[in-house]
């Protein structure tokens, strides 16, 4: 393995620490704040394409160690897309297989990823009328999965893990922590299972008690794939509010919007949940007047084509003859 | 704290693990999500799909007694069984499966208070693929009681005279009209909206975070007192096609004792659909 000449022995060798981070990349032309420089945290350079390759690697890792993977079990989960292709093509990697149950909102892009992954796919029909604080059908389904099945199946359950708060704490957090030189004064995540800003949060909180974290969520009934708004956390043990500063609750439009502009003007290739925080962050921005933001775009483009002709009608090629999936 | 007006209706998930496999006790598995059951059930269960076992396959309806009769035999249960339900997303469509047991005369059915989702949650509780050895039966049904249910004709006299009380457990956003149906839903209607004088009580103000009914106390307080449910009256349950409306059926009738309270299966997709039927938004 070596990260100067970039050559590596397996794929595994390429994930992100310390000495081996995701790019930190400057907003130059949409934040005209030059006294709050927002710098996005690439995070589809990840093997598989997102920040979720942190979370699966650990998850992936410790079932492995406590020998919960032998004798031909394999994984269930339930997943939104980027934890399921993270899984998936790890564990194919490594010679297990994968059930993912798929909530049927997600992007058809995405279920065809997983099974390109490796995946087998389980697709639920969730949030039919939901009662609070039950949880998703698509959960439930992969308890059900583990528990009756448990010969074949383990369910590594992103939503309720240590480990997946324990990849961010370890590698994210130390990696803006040495990016930033410890500049760092806000830091820009969105809301999932919460891995992400329970982990960062406690490590930079542990560096420099004063940095905000802020988590930025979209409005209510929002079709922003992989995030949650705070009346859905409720499936999510992760989430600790004392590390949290402030929700922002951001128009679910400008998911689309922004990251369109991230695409166009910055040379960003960032998908919709990035556009997201990218709006949360030019707001504080323009409210706190001076820091040094750290923004983390979860992934890409590329998977949310037909979610953009949704609200963005003009990307529409003219000769598209039937209706895209 | 008072009592449910008739408790014996419900058994908790710890009363089923204790009596699981004791002659004339028969588990039934009744889910919104038809995948569930062959997932992992609960042991010496039996599973019902609600799309092609309890609804009549040719006309909207629900199945014939000779259809229910057939399905009893076939599943094992018989007239004197202690029959037990149980599902996903709250017990819907178990509820649903309770209301058509009832309408057939079965004496003995009970819901496993929480559903499938207690269940599964609790950690002392298997789950199991092994398919269930069925002995079949000999099932004569009743005929249906048609006091449980509303049909069309009814449903629009009710709402002209006022004298009911007409309750819409769906969603505040298919009670206003600004979705005609939950998102996904293949059973729609051609307008959005409410019956005219329908109270919006959604289903899940009936339950617990857990899955379970909310007590006595809390039920009469949120049907009667604050949304002003008169008990005195008769009632009508809606939904989007029956199963929703089957859970308030159940808390309206058994929890709260209500003396006559019908469900209407037709619900949201038949009456939305009707030309010149009053709707108000």
């Amino acid at each position: 393995m070596n990260h100067q000449t970039r050559v590596y022995e397996n794929v595994f060798e390429m994930m992100p620490d310390e000495d081996n981070p995701t790019p930190l990349v400057r907003v130059n032309r949409l934040n005209p704040n030059a006294d709050f420089p927002l710098y996005a945290k690439l995070e589809w350079m990840n093997p598989f394409g997102s920040v979720k390759d942190r979370a699966a690697w650990f998850l992936l890792r410790d079932l492995e160690e406590r020998g919960e993977l032998s004798d031909g079990r394999g994984l269930v989960e339930p997943t939104s897309g980027n934890t399921g292709i993270s899984l998936a093509g790890m564990a194919r990697a490594r010679g297990h297989h994968m059930l993912a149950i798929v909530p049927n909102k997600v992007p058809f892009e995405k279920k065809v990823l997983l099974k390109i992954a490796g995946a087998d796919l389980d697709i639920v029909s969730d949030e039919l009328c939901p009662a609070p604080g039950l949880g998703d059908g698509s959960i439930n389904l992969a308890k059900t999965y583990a528990k009756a099945q448990g010969h074949k199946y383990v369910m590594p359950n992103q939503y309720e893990n240590p480990k997946n708060v324990e990849a961010h704490l370890k590698t994210t957090g130390p990696e803006i922590w040495k990016q930033t030189g410890g500049r760092v004064t806000h830091l820009f995540t969105s809301l999932g299972t919460c891995g992400t800003v329970t982990g960062i949060g406690q490590y930079l909180r542990e560096k420099n008690p004063k940095i905000k974290i802020i988590a930025v969520q979209p409005t209510e009934g929002h079709d922003v794939p992989g995030l949650r708004n705070v009346s859905q956390l409720s499936v999510s043990r992760l989430f600790d509010p004392s590390l949290v500063d402030e929700i922002l609750e951001i128009d679910f439009n400008h998911a689309y919007t922004r990251a369109l502009e991230l695409c166009q003007n910055e040379g960003l290739i960032a998908g919709p949940s990035s556009g997201l925080i990218l709006e949360g962050a030019l707001q504080i921005a323009a409210r706190d007047k001076s820091g040094f933001g750290v923004m983390i775009f979860p992934d890409n483009i590329f998977k949310y084509t037909s979610n953009m002709i949704k609200h963005i009608p003009e990307l529409k090629p003219q000769d598209a003859k039937v209706e895209i999936p | 704290m008072t009592q449910y007006a008739h408790p014996e209706i419900l058994v908790d998930t710890d009363w089923v693990k204790q009596n699981l496999g004791k002659p004339g006790i028969k588990l039934v598995e009744v889910d919104v999500d038809t995948k569930a059951y062959d997932a992992g059930h609960i042991r010496g269960s039996v599973g019902f799909n609600w799309q092609s076992q309890l609804q009549d396959q040719v006309r909207r309806d629900i199945i014939s007694k000779q259809e229910f009769e057939k399905l009893m035999s076939d599943a094992g249960v018989s007239p004197s069984d202690t029959v037990i339900l149980y599902g996903d997303n709250n017990n819907w469509f178990a509820s649903y499966a309770f209301w058509l047991f009832k309408m057939y005369g079965h004496k003995d059915v009970r819901l496993m208070n929480g559903g499938r989702v207690k269940w599964l949650n609790e950690s002392d509780k298997e789950l199991t693929t092994e398919p269930t050895k069925i002995t079949p039966t000999q099932y004569r049904a009743s005929d249906p009681d048609l006091s449980l249910r509303a049909l069309l004709p009814e449903v629009l006299k009710v709402q002209a005279e006022k004298r009911h009380n007409l309750v819409d457990v769906r969603s505040p956003d298919e009670y206003s009209g600004k979705v005609i149906a939950p998102p996904g839903m293949t059973e729609t209607a051609q307008r959005g909206g409410h019956i005219p004088g329908a109270k919006s009580i959604p289903w899940s103000t009936a339950a617990n975070a857990d899955g379970t009914f909310k007590s006595a106390d809390e039920l009469r307080k949120i049907y009667l007192e604050d949304k002003g449910v008169d008990a005195k009256k008769d009632t009508i349950a809606y939904c989007r096609i029956g199963e929703r409306s089957s859970h308030t059926w159940v808390v309206l009738k058994y929890l709260l004792g209500l003396s006559n309270v019908k469900n209407y299966d037709g619900s949201w997709t038949e009456y939305g659909s009707i030309v010149g039927a009053p709707i108000e938004k």
